[in-house]
């Protein structure tokens, strides 16, 4: 076995615009994703005495619709593979806009369909993880704030938030480190992200040792940069 | 004596299980009612009701002239009105004792954080707690945790105080410092205060009123040195005998 370094110096420039584009998907994905996971995760416990809810008259409706819908949703994005959500996003969808309201021409490209993938996906994740950590706080410091007269919403960002923050960083870093991997998928629809870039050099020069320890080390980096912001996060806050 | 809070045939259930019986009670501006009873006679339910941490099922509650279910859209009013300290203390972790106690001032009064910090200070210094103010609760005993408790909750300027068993998860020797802290505020300030308590010392000391439940109703209701000296119920004389009336 030869195991020529230069292959990889050659095929660097390459992956590390795929590297880039891994990194562009993953981390607008959690941004959105993060965004859809705190909605639907305080959306499942919506109404109920977790967040200091004391639902009376139309509220009542309202927030078991909200359950419901959130539920749904985690439950759907869960229950599917993200390869099958990919695809049917990036062929699936564009044909059902057509049939559903004569667009011809709709069409999303496959950044766009993975980025919007990663945020559903990761989203119905961090949903349970936000409802998680919600539900693992004290209900007495939930009612301490209540008997306060302190409004929902300041409980929500000013005890609920903060407490609940802390203790969602290490299955958020699971969360996220999975994101960053399931890129990888996006070959499937054709974004040039890190593993469709080594599987391109690869068909062309056959080094598969040398390409795809490459690849498997900017993983191993990127994963690695990514645990440690979120250590830095998790020293940084107060010990809850 | 005005009226500050009054329960009207107030029911409440938890599933099927009701645990408030048709509660008739009327408490006067300045009262200090002690609220005793055995495990599970619906004491803790009680004073919940009040600051509406619970909603009663049936009946009607008034609170500073706040009709509940009827104006069930201003529940917050009626717990700026009321203040709360709990059994387990529960301070806010994350929190300095400055900052638990300006927070409600500064959150639901609208007060600017230098007029919170004020208040916040006078009442640790009142509570005895003066250099503590940036300490952690977890960086405080039992006893002072609950001080800043009370402190917390007085800072948003309640009508009612209301104490939910606040000495039962001290030690012996931490009971007494938040006794007087409650002794104190039923003295100088002639606050209303509803007090779930085994200390019948307190009672008998600084009680106007003292209530007895049992299975979810107000089974005595009177003057707290006569019923503690000359109990007249068998269930009361017997409920005496196992808690110290010292």
């Amino acid at each position: 076995m030869d195991f020529q370094v230069n292959i990889i110096i050659d095929a660097l420039p390459a992956l590390l615009a795929g590297a880039k584009l891994t990194w562009y998907i993953t981390l607008v994905g959690l941004a959105g994703g993060m965004a859809m996971g705190i909605a639907a995760g305080l959306g499942r416990i919506a109404g109920t005495q977790s967040l200091g809810a004391m639902p009376h008259g139309i509220f009542i409706p309202l927030t078991t619709a909200l359950r419901y819908i959130s539920s749904a949703y985690v439950e759907l994005i869960r229950g599917t593979p993200i390869i099958v959500q990919a695809m049917f996003l990036y062929f699936a969808f564009p044909m059902l806009v057509k049939a559903g309201f004569g667009v011809e021409r709709f069409r999303i490209d496959a950044l766009t369909a993975a980025v919007i993938t990663i945020m559903i996906n990761a989203g119905a994740y961090i949903a349970e993880i936000v409802r998680g950590a919600v539900l693992s706080i004290n209900r007495g410091l939930v009612e301490a704030g209540m008997s306060m007269g302190i409004s929902r919403f300041t409980l929500l960002t000013d005890v609920i938030g903060p407490i609940a923050f802390r203790r969602m960083i290490p299955p958020l870093g699971n969360q996220f480190i999975i994101s960053l991997k399931d890129t990888s998928l996006f070959i499937i629809i054709g974004v040039g992200e890190l593993t469709r870039q080594g599987q391109e050099i690869m068909a062309s020069n056959f080094r598969a040792i040398e390409i795809w320890s490459a690849v498997a080390i900017i993983y191993l980096i990127m994963t690695s940069v990514l645990a440690y912001v979120l250590k830095f996060f998790e020293k940084r806050m107060k010990i809850l | 004596m005005k009226r500050i809070i009054e329960l009207n045939n107030v029911c409440k259930s938890f599933g099927h299980t009701e645990v408030l019986h048709n509660i008739n009670l009327s408490i006067g501006q300045g009262d200090v009612v002690v609220v005793v009873g055995p495990s599970g006679s619906g004491k803790s339910t009680l004073i919940r009701c009040i600051n509406c941490l619970e909603v009663i099922t049936s009946g009607e509650l008034i609170v500073d002239a706040i009709k509940i279910p009827e104006e069930m859209g201003r529940i917050r009013e009626v717990r700026l009105e009321v203040g709360m300290v709990f059994q387990q203390f529960n301070l806010f972790p994350h929190m300095t004792a400055l900052e638990n106690i300006s927070f409600g001032p500064r959150k639901a009064r609208k007060l600017s954080t230098a007029e919170a910090n004020e208040t916040a200070r006078e009442l640790l210094d009142k509570v005895g707690l003066a250099n503590f103010e940036d300490k952690l609760p977890r960086e405080l005993s039992g006893g002072q945790q609950q001080r800043v408790a009370i402190a917390r909750a007085l800072a948003i300027n309640p009508k009612v105080m209301l104490f939910d068993e606040p000495t039962s998860a001290l030690d012996p020797e931490m009971i007494g410092e938040v006794l007087d802290v409650m002794k104190n505020i039923a003295k100088d300030s002639g606050m209303t205060m509803v007090v779930v308590t085994h200390e019948m010392g307190f009672a008998s000391q600084v009680g106007s009123r003292l209530l007895f439940m049992d299975e979810g109703r107000i089974a005595e209701d009177g003057d707290p040195k006569e019923m503690i000296n000359n109990p007249q119920s068998k269930r009361l004389k017997n409920f005496l005998g196992h808690v110290n009336t010292n």
